[in-house]
């Protein structure tokens, strides 16, 4: 006899990171929710050094930044940007496609299947150009504003 | 509060974020964007700017906006993450609770530091 098996399908944290054959969008909710997690990581960072830090007075503000003005820092926080700029446009996105635009009308799933997302890729795709364009912004003053 | 009212929260000060940040972030890192089209800003990560701007009371309230909003959306979204293991409900009470807590912790603080500057 068979049994009832609930959650069978169920990923746990696996599915973080992992989305096996599910599409584009898929992979891009993926890198958002990372680019979340590491925006949260950079925020409370930045709250200790900008509170901590800053409210002893010039010197040890000075210091710190000193301190903080290297390479290795200085990626991290390119890093930071191109993650803002990322969840930034995809979030906007999630939300214009979760009110109803940027998207077709749905139709039933008969074979060959084209769900309502993907008929207007084109959209994801112009998001994810401008993601790019201001990801090479950025990049530029990360490299004019010196290493 | 019902859940959708969160994530409905979360779509209103996730756009709050992008154009309160987008300004932060262009403000002070474009700077040399900026003075190409036009607009010179000294060098805003200096302590001079920055004391300049942290003795006007509206610079202090858009921080202190700035900062409630985006720990609301921080500590949200890391809510739903997490829960994303499907907790037993007694778990799932303990996590929100110690995140409200940490949310209200680091805000007390961390709004505390621009009025504290308001004066020096």
């Amino acid at each position: 006899m068979r049994q009832i098996r609930p959650r069978q399908n169920y990923l746990g944290a696996g599915g973080w990171v992992w989305a096996g054959n599910y599409k584009l969008e898929r992979y891009l909710y993926i890198l958002h929710r990372v680019t979340g997690l590491g925006i949260l990581f950079f925020l409370l960072a930045h709250l200790i050094v900008t509170t901590f830090f800053r409210i002893q007075g010039q010197e040890v503000w000075e210091k710190a930044m000193t301190i903080l003005n290297n390479p290795l820092f200085k990626t991290g926080e390119y890093l930071v940007a191109v993650a803002f700029v990322y969840h930034a446009l995809n979030g906007l996105r999630l939300i214009l496609q979760e009110l109803g635009f940027l998207m077709a009308k749905p139709i039933p799933p008969i074979y060959p299947y084209s769900d309502a997302l993907r008929k207007k890729r084109l959209w994801t795709m112009a998001i994810i150009g401008i993601i790019a364009i201001l990801c090479l912004v950025f990049f530029y003053d990360f490299i004019v504003g010196g290493w | 509060m019902r859940y959708t009212y969160l994530w409905l929260m979360q779509l209103v000060t996730g756009v709050l974020i992008a154009v309160l940040l987008g300004i932060h972030m262009v403000i002070q890192h474009l700077e040399d964007i900026l003075r190409f089209l036009g607009f010179n800003l000294n060098d805003p990560a200096s302590w001079q700017s920055m004391m300049e701007r942290s003795r006007e009371v509206i610079w202090a309230g858009i921080y202190i906006a700035l900062l409630a909003v985006v720990l609301y959306h921080a500590l949200n979204g890391l809510r739903n993450v997490i829960l994303e293991l499907t907790p037993s409900a007694r778990t799932e009470r303990a996590i929100t609770w110690t995140i409200v807590a940490f949310g209200v912790i680091v805000f007390a603080w961390a709004s505390y530091v621009p009025i504290a500057l308001l004066s020096r």
